[in-house]
């Protein structure tokens, strides 16, 4: 996929004429798909479990509505509205993930009366109107960057330079520290060159997308909140045991719970830690519109979904990486982005992207349903 | 995998070379409409495409589909492409104080398109019909055709108002108000599903399905045995959905008549359903004129006059008064539909089935 969404940047350059890596297009597009990704991370838990969640767009929608009612008519500040958001996400999550976890109710059931619910309690809260604005510092988080825009060299941002250098010096070191390993314990050794050319052209990546981002505003915020998340998670899903309970639930529910995994209970977590992302995307949503909506967040699930089995998750769960789905999710944005420039109306987006879907879950079973070796 | 390494360096190569061939667009003017699923947008967006074109100006006319995420990408996609003046009618008009602030910042003026882009000071200019008038329009129209100056009545009426999140919302509903309300209170006009608060009203999204679910659930509750004489409809869209649940009960069909539907925007459905008898009214916004008003606006910008504007009291939109461009819209009904929409080639005879 990685492949695919290279190639996608590339033509959409060519058909865009160059507008597609201008560095201020670049920075759109992260800010334009940032809740969608953050979306499409617990997303994945839950599809790798083998359920699913239609109802993130609309608590997404009730938790920015709720936001924006202690901001607005409260005068709450920042942080408390944050942290209470945050909470009310991590409730939602825990009431819906009771009736799927332990009275064993079909997910897309339970998720779709959520879906339902909370946007009706949305529209309840907001009285069917939109409320603004907010303060500064709560835009921040979706539409702010960090700090230090005035130290710039030929218009260079020096912070974001630095960054890059410093994100592509760790991650080279990783990746050949990796390589020891496995070089130490005798597994198959990759030839060199490769190794090394996969280091470059990660080294090359991270430093283009540094370099675009100094040549605009520098780092927006949520970029770092992304970066933050996406190795948390990696960590979780690869080197955790609860990580790796999720998949050995999605894998086989009846052997895991047979070796003594308490399937019930990490259903529950997964969606608990899905309503917190959900209402972080929310809280995001409503700082990036500075403004809470009715109608915010509508098919969001969709969006991530669609990621999630674009980044190579199965629909039968046990299946899928934060890295697949955050490549997947970007194949959508670059989509998103890329036709919205060239003037493609939303109709034949939404055309295309299914399209584009359906494509993608295609090759992924013509590509698995190939005899495997072992 | 050695495919995959060769194609990722010669993407990064070939983007940067390309990056750099960018071309800069020459007078471009993105106009950033709310659907097509309305048939006014359309009609706005195409006047106005045609009118900028023939003034020589690049257009880039973009719908959201009613979707407030896409039209503030779409909005920033423009600001990036490099597009010069901004149109906009938005979907949500509270939404886009950030884009409108990255607009600025790009130096892009901006037109707010009949809805006013609320809470911005970066709103330039603001075209649009005087939506208070239409409301007054409305209002009268039903007083007049009851009878209700004569002191005939009580009759019962129902009301309706637009998407409580459009600002032209409640400039229409207070100007049907200004008209009605002296005879809600006197009793002369009953509404007995006893809501005509505006928010208990309003429509979201100026949907005709709701608009529909809602008047049944009315005349269910409230209107089993007793005739509805009026129903006031700030939109042809929501008339459409308000007819098609009377017709449901039995209105329109032997001796119970329709009551007064009245409604906005002329659209080609609606002077039909009006020609054939059911919508009573509608009023008429003449779109080629707004668009050619938002193009003048245009050409003043990129000639760097200030543009022609009538009214500089009327449109605060939180942040600062929006110097606005006003038009008269005007009644339609069964008796000057030929005289005001087909004598202006708005619709050819043959369009309305004449």
């Amino acid at each position: 996929m990685i492949m695919v969404l290279a190639c996608l940047m590339l033509l959409f350059q060519a058909l865009t004429q160059g507008i597609m890596f201008k560095p201020m297009n670049i920075t759109n597009l992260i800010l334009q798909n940032s809740y969608v990704l953050i979306l499409a991370i617990g997303m994945l838990l839950c599809i790798v479990t083998g359920n699913i969640d239609l109802s993130v767009g609309s608590v997404s929608a009730f938790v920015g509505a709720v936001a924006a009612v202690m901001m607005v008519n409260f005068e709450m500040g920042v942080v408390p509205t944050i942290l209470i958001a945050l909470a009310i996400g991590a409730a939602v999550g825990a009431f819906l993930g009771l009736f799927i976890a332990f009275l064993r109710l079909p997910a897309f059931i339970v998720t779709l009366a959520g879906m339902l619910m909370f946007r009706g309690l949305t529209m309840v809260i907001l009285k069917g109107q939109t409320k603004a604005p907010f303060s500064k510092a709560f835009q921040a988080l979706a539409a702010g960057y960090l700090p230090g825009r005035e130290w710039n060299v030929d218009g260079l941002n020096i912070i974001a330079v630095v960054a890059g250098l410093a994100v592509s010096f760790i991650l080279a070191f990783a990746m050949l520290n990796s390589r020891r390993i496995r070089m130490r314990h005798h597994f198959d050794p990759v030839p060199l060159w490769v190794d090394v050319l996969k280091i470059a052209s990660v080294v090359a990546a991270v430093n283009l997308l540094t370099y675009e981002l100094a040549c605009y505003n520098g780092i927006p915020v949520i970029l770092v909140i992304l970066t933050a998340l996406i190795l948390i998670y990696t960590f979780f899903t690869r080197r955790t045991i609860a990580g790796r309970h999720v998949y050995a639930l999605g894998g086989n529910e009846r052997a895991a719970r047979l070796s003594g995994v308490k399937t019930n209970r990490v259903v529950f977590w997964v969606y608990v830690n899905m309503g917190v992302l959900a209402a972080l995307a929310g809280i995001i949503v409503a700082g990036r519109l500075n403004a809470a909506t009715p109608k915010a967040g509508v098919n969001f699930e969709l969006d991530a979904i669609s990621a999630c089995y674009i980044g190579g998750a199965s629909a039968s769960g046990g299946i899928g990486t934060v890295i697949g789905t955050i490549v997947g999710g970007c194949v959508m944005a670059v989509l998103n982005n890329g036709m919205s420039i060239i003037g493609v109306s939303v109709d034949w987006q939404q055309t295309i992207k299914g399209l584009v879907l359906l494509l993608a879950v295609w090759f992924d079973v013509f590509t698995k349903s190939r005899p495997q070796s072992r | 995998m050695k495919c995959f390494h060769k194609v990722v360096l010669l993407s990064f190569t070939a983007a940067v070379f390309l990056g750099v061939a960018n071309l800069a667009a020459q007078r471009t003017v993105g106009i950033a409409m709310p659907t097509q699923s309305a048939q006014r947008w359309i009609q706005d967006g195409h006047y106005m495409k045609k009118i900028l074109e023939e003034r020589g100006c690049k257009v880039d006319l973009q719908y959201a589909e009613d979707n407030i995420d896409a039209q503030v990408a779409q909005i920033e996609n423009m600001i990036t492409k490099g597009d010069k003046v901004l149109v906009i009618a938005p979907v949500d008009d509270e939404s886009l104080t950030n884009v409108l602030e990255k607009a600025h910042t790009a130096g892009l003026p901006v037109i707010a398109y009949d809805r006013l882009i609320r809470d911005s000071p970066w709103v330039d200019y603001y075209a649009t019909f005087d939506n208070y008038k239409v409301g007054v329009l409305q209002g009268d129209y039903i007083v007049d055709k009851l009878g209700l100056k004569g002191g005939t009545g009580p009759f019962t009426i129902e009301l309706f108002a637009g998407s409580p999140d459009d600002n032209n919302t409640g400039f229409n509903f207070r100007g049907a108000i200004s008209q009605l309300g002296p005879y809600i209170k006197n009793g002369k006009l009953i509404v007995r599903s006893g809501q005509t608060a505006i928010e208990k009203v309003a429509i979201l999204r100026w949907d005709g399905a709701t608009a529909q679910k809602r008047m049944d659930d009315i005349l269910t509750s409230k209107y089993a045995d007793i005739r509805l004489d009026a129903v006031l409809s700030p939109y042809d869209g929501l008339s459409i959905g308000i007819l098609s649940s009377l017709k449901s009960v039995g209105y329109g069909s032997k001796g119970k008549t329709m009551p007064i539907v009245t409604g906005q925007d002329a659209e080609l459905a609606s002077v039909k359903s009006i020609l054939s008898g059911e919508q009573t009214q509608t009023v008429f916004k003449d779109t080629r004129t707004l668009a050619r008003r938002a193009a003048d606006m245009v050409d003043a910008i990129f000639s760097g006059r200030s543009a022609e504007v009538n009214d500089v009291t009327t449109y605060d939109n939180g942040r600062k008064v929006v110097p606005a461009y006003i038009l008269e819209p005007v009644n339609i009904d069964a008796t000057n539909y030929a005289a005001v929409l087909v004598d202006s080639g708005y619709y050819s005879a043959a369009q309305l089935g004449k």
